[in-house]
């Protein structure tokens, strides 16, 4: 294994009860993030972005169960964590998670600067005044004007985009080696997600953060990560650096996903969706799960599940069409203008 | 101050209503020895009453007495005495038995939710405490208090016996005759709090916030007092004037089968002496403090909530 | 586990050539875009999921068995034969009435006071006290359905609705009980009187809060932009959502109208003795309390007044539990 991987997820399999049923919501991901890169997990929901993310945290739902697998996060095996004290030295100081909603991400009855004062005391070893000082230096940090006046007020009091910078302050003031973002800028406006973007970047940057982000928005793919991973149906069938899986995808999923974007639509005006639907994780599923919705699918893509095959040391991808005895087949006209070099 | 005048407006309201309902009663109620009266004499007592008098302009001399603070006179429970110290005299000992029962009912009903809540979120071996809580709560909830609250009468009096000498009746100097009455009052409250706590509780376990704080590497336990229980509490506010309408209630239960000489035993004795005025101003006097608590409640959620300001357009609750 | 492959090389699988039945593997498989539209989750069927849950409710499910028994019971029982009358006054032979004799086997539960049968007394009481309440439960229904759906999407209204409501409720409904009772004489309509016109305003604030939830989203709004008059708007998409609700709170009417009937009773605002209900058999049962060889009198009709108090509790919970859609995931 790496040494200079920060997070190791090797087969891992995690499946929840779901009215009297086993879903399966992961199957078999594995998974490297280097230390100190900006890695972007997509896929569209349902996919298992957001498990994913939980079980780094130990935060999976109480119906949720890992039944295989393992995570290794600086050295340790998450997977091998029984006892809820060991997970308090993860989170925070080893992981920090920014969520989704930033409006209800944010105790309402508690004045913001208290809740960033709250990871600070547990986190940075200060006590009393020194640790309301680091916490309304944390809000300064992400942007918020007139923290002192801020740390005050609560969260009703700030607009959305406040909210998810003193959101990011309090992941930060944990002083974490990973950040998880989960769709950080989905609720937000347009402006204000470029801003948050660029505000997440730059902290990075300062701090020698690693990021995993996870979206299914692949504009913000291309502004913020050096790496993506692309999941479908609960596992990862293309993973490479941004240039690597956007210039050269190699997964059908992948080109479909890439062509839905509206930079890619033909000149007709008219926008690519995929067909289908995802699969239903309840059933077994035998053979390459993209399989029934995928135009340019094998006969044994239906029946037995493809490995991963490299196209370079940083680029691979799960699809049978990389196989030597595959026949050669063209992606569709987007995919190619875009190796072409057009488009994007 | 908006509120305030909304409370006055709805205790005039009650009034009339009271008032004109407590009008179709037979005239009886109005007199200590109806039967052996002259014709003269009962519209003599009639006009004293202002009986005769058509229902606005009667109604505007009861308020206008009533903002005097004179609630009248009772005619049959004790003839011609002033109903305001009679009232005096009662409310000290019901106040005290309410105050306690209510101060009971938190003490014990919010950690049994605590407790229940954190159960039902747990491990499945740890549900035990959950169970047997929902079971309490199911019990005291189903079963009428009339019923439940004479079984702790006789129960628990014929228990407590067999250690201490205990009357069956309240009195006054006797401290362990306090328990029983307090205990049964304060059960439904109690169930109604383990409930509603359990409830918001496990609500908001499961918000963002929380899992947030638990992102952050905030222990269980500092989780469950800092964002949850703290958070819990105020939507628990609003049940504050309901229980204190159900302890109001329940008072007139249990003064009267405890012989308790409070207001409530003076309603239900009044009720049953058929004493109309005494009736009437018994009944304003609860509705008062019924409205009461609903103020109380108001403010305290505001408090206790700072998104809400009192300012707040009135919302049905 | 499949892992990194570094060879763009892979084995097939036994399993795999077996499914593939001859076919090449490696040719490209017909595709049509219908293929991945099969119906990829179970259909969803509310009623269904309803059920289900609730019929896992083990307890909920006994109670309702026990429910459904005293029911039937109570209104079968006078036509079982050699069932005594309620009301007669049984004498012995030297003519004395056989007051508060123990059970036995002439007297089942016992006689009361002045010579009546328990048993009989107790049963006809249950039938007097639940005919109220299944009476207090419709029109509570009836009129809180009513007016909650007036008030909840006739906004013109729904401003004076609010204020009333709130100067209503202000009225602890026992005081507004005890004083209807009062006023009128006590008969079983008086008391479905007094009851019902305390209970209804919490029904129709519950269907009102329910239907302003359910009238602001959004495909109420659709159909209403699309022009579907209003009432259509509540039949189709509001009531399917209802009828549980309704079914909770009749649940909870029903104990609640026989507890409000005791309590009316013991303040001696309660039907005649003449008429034996439940509230009245329990009055008479607590004048015996002091008495241990006596309180069968008390024990006997509480014990059957909790069992349905209780049963229609745990009943109308689980149902209520079961017919909400966010318990119906596990």
């Amino acid at each position: 294994m790496d040494s200079d991987s920060i997070v190791e997820i090797d087969g891992l399999h995690v499946s929840f009860r779901l009215r009297g049923e086993r879903v399966h919501a992961l199957r078999g991901v594995t998974l490297d993030v280097k230390r100190g890169e900006s890695l972007a997990i997509v896929g569209e929901s349902g996919s298992g972005k957001s498990v994913l993310c939980k079980c780094l945290m130990g935060l999976l739902d109480s119906n949720g169960e890992i039944t295989e697998g393992t995570i290794t996060f600086d050295g340790i095996e998450l997977t091998k964590i029984k006892d809820e004290k060991q997970w308090l030295n993860i989170r925070g100081s080893g992981i920090a998670f920014v969520m989704q909603d930033p409006i209800s991400s944010l105790n309402p009855l508690m004045r913001v600067g208290d809740q960033v004062k709250e990871a600070v005391l547990l986190h940075q070893g200060l006590s009393g005044s020194e640790a309301r000082q680091a916490a309304v230096n944390a809000l300064s940090d992400v942007g918020i004007d007139s923290a002192e006046k801020r740390y005050m007020q609560y969260p009703h009091e700030f607009s959305g985009g406040m909210r998810q910078r003193a959101v990011i302050a309090i992941a930060l003031a944990c002083k974490p080696k990973l950040i998880i973002c989960d769709e950080p800028t989905t609720a937000l406006d347009v402006t204000i997600q470029a801003q948050i973007l660029g505000l997440i970047k730059e902290m990075q940057k300062k701090m020698h953060l690693t990021t995993i982000y996870v979206t299914h928005d692949l504009g913000v793919v291309a502004m913020i990560a050096d790496r993506v991973a692309v999941m479908y149906a609960g596992d990862i069938i293309e993973v490479g650096t941004v240039r690597e899986v956007f210039k050269r995808p190699a997964h059908p999923y992948t080109w479909a996903l890439l062509s839905s974007l509206p930079q890619l639509a033909p000149k007709s005006g008219e926008l690519y969706s995929i067909g289908g639907s995802p699969p239903n994780m309840a059933n077994e599923i035998s053979g390459d799960a993209f399989a029934p919705r995928n135009p340019y699918a094998l006969n044994i893509d239906f029946v037995q599940r493809p490995g991963y095959y490299s196209l370079s040391p940083t680029h691979k991808a799960r699809t049978w069409l990389l196989d030597s005895r595959a026949p050669r087949v063209d992606p569709p006209e987007g995919i190619q203008k875009i190796r072409r070099g057009d488009g994007l | 101050m908006q509120r305030l005048i909304r409370s006055a407006v709805t205790l005039v309201v009650v009034i009339a209503v009271v008032f004109g309902l407590l009008r179709q009663m037979p005239i009886e109620g109005y007199f200590n020895n109806y039967d052996k009266m002259t014709p003269t004499q009962i519209r003599v007592g009639l006009e004293r009453h202002g009986l005769n008098r058509p229902y606005l302009r009667a109604l505007m001399s009861f308020l206008g007495n009533l903002l005097k603070g004179d609630l009248g006179v009772s005619n049959r429970y004790r003839v011609g005495y002033p109903i305001n110290s009679l009232i005096a005299q009662k409310m000290p000992i019901s106040m005290s038995i309410g105050i306690l029962a209510l101060i009971t009912a938190l003490a014990l009903g919010l950690p049994l939710g605590v407790l229940m809540a954190r159960s039902a979120i747990s491990a499945k071996r740890f549900k035990a405490a959950d169970k047997a809580g929902s079971a309490f709560i199911a019990i005291v909830e189903s079963i009428p208090f009339a019923v439940y609250c004479l079984f702790i009468q006789i129960y628990g009096t014929e228990l407590i016996r067999k250690y201490i000498y205990l009357p069956m009746l309240f009195s006054k100097e006797n401290i362990a005759t306090w328990f029983l009455p307090v205990f049964s009052l304060s059960l439904a409250n109690m169930a109604m709090y383990a409930m509603w706590m359990r409830r918001y509780m496990i609500d908001e376990y499961s918000r963002e916030y929380t899992r947030l704080a638990r992102a952050k590497g905030v222990s269980e336990a500092a989780i469950s007092t800092k964002h949850v229980f703290r958070n819990a509490i105020v939507p628990l506010s609003q049940y504050l004037p309901t229980s204190l309408v159900v302890t109001l209630m329940g008072s007139l239960y249990v003064e009267s089968r405890y012989s308790i000489p409070g207001m409530g035993g003076l309603l239900v004795d009044s009720i049953k002496r058929q004493d109309n005025t005494l009736v009437l101003a018994l009944v304003v006097v609860y509705t008062a403090l019924s409205i009461a608590g609903v103020f109380i409640g108001d403010i305290a959620m505001a408090v206790l909530d700072p998104r809400i300001r009192l300012t707040r357009s009135q919302e049905a609750r | 586990m499949p892992t990194m492959q570094k060879q763009a090389f892979e084995a097939i699988s036994d399993a795999a050539s077996k499914a593939l039945a001859g076919k090449p593997p490696f040719e490209r498989a017909p595709y049509s875009p219908e293929a991945g539209e099969e119906a990829p989750h179970e259909a969803y069927s509310y009623w269904r999921s309803t059920m289900r849950i609730f019929l896992r409710n083990k307890t909920a499910v006994a109670f309702l068995a026990i429910m459904a028994a005293l029911l039937v019971f109570t209104f079968v029982q006078p036509l079982i034969p050699g069932q005594k009358s309620p009301t007669e006054i049984f004498n012995d032979e030297r003519g004395i009435q056989i007051r508060n004799a123990p059970p036995s086997r002439e007297f089942w539960l016992g006689t009361n006071s002045i010579g009546q049968d328990l048993w009989s007394r107790i049963w006809a009481g249950t039938r007097t006290s639940l005919l109220i309440a299944f009476a207090v439960a419709i029109i509570d229904s009836a009129l809180g359905i009513a007016m909650g759906v007036v008030w909840g999407y006739i906004r013109a209204v729904e401003g004076m609705f609010t204020e009333l409501y709130n100067i209503f409720d202000n009225i602890p409904q026992t005081l507004m009980l005890i004083l209807i009772s009062y006023v009128l004489r006590p008969s079983v309509s008086t008391i479905i009187l007094a009851l019902s016109i305390t209970s209804w305003l919490t029904t129709a604030r519950f269907i009102r809060n329910q239907i302003v939830i359910i009238r602001d989203r959004d495909y109420n709004l659709a159909s209403r932009c699309l022009g579907s008059p209003p009432l259509k708007i509540i039949a189709r998409n509001i009531m399917p959502f209802l009828i549980s609700v309704i079914t909770m709170r009749a649940a909870i009417a029903i104990p609640n109208a026989i507890s409000n009937e005791v309590f009316v009773s013991y303040i001696g605002l309660g039907l005649p003795l003449a008429i034996p209900s439940l509230g009245n058999l329990i009055t008479s049962g607590i004048d015996k309390m002091l008495e241990p060889s006596l309180r069968y009198q008390l024990i006997f009709p509480a014990a059957v007044l909790c069992l349905i108090t209780v049963s229609f509790y745990i009943v109308g919970n689980a149902l209520a539990d079961a017919s909400d859609p966010k318990n119906h995931t596990i």
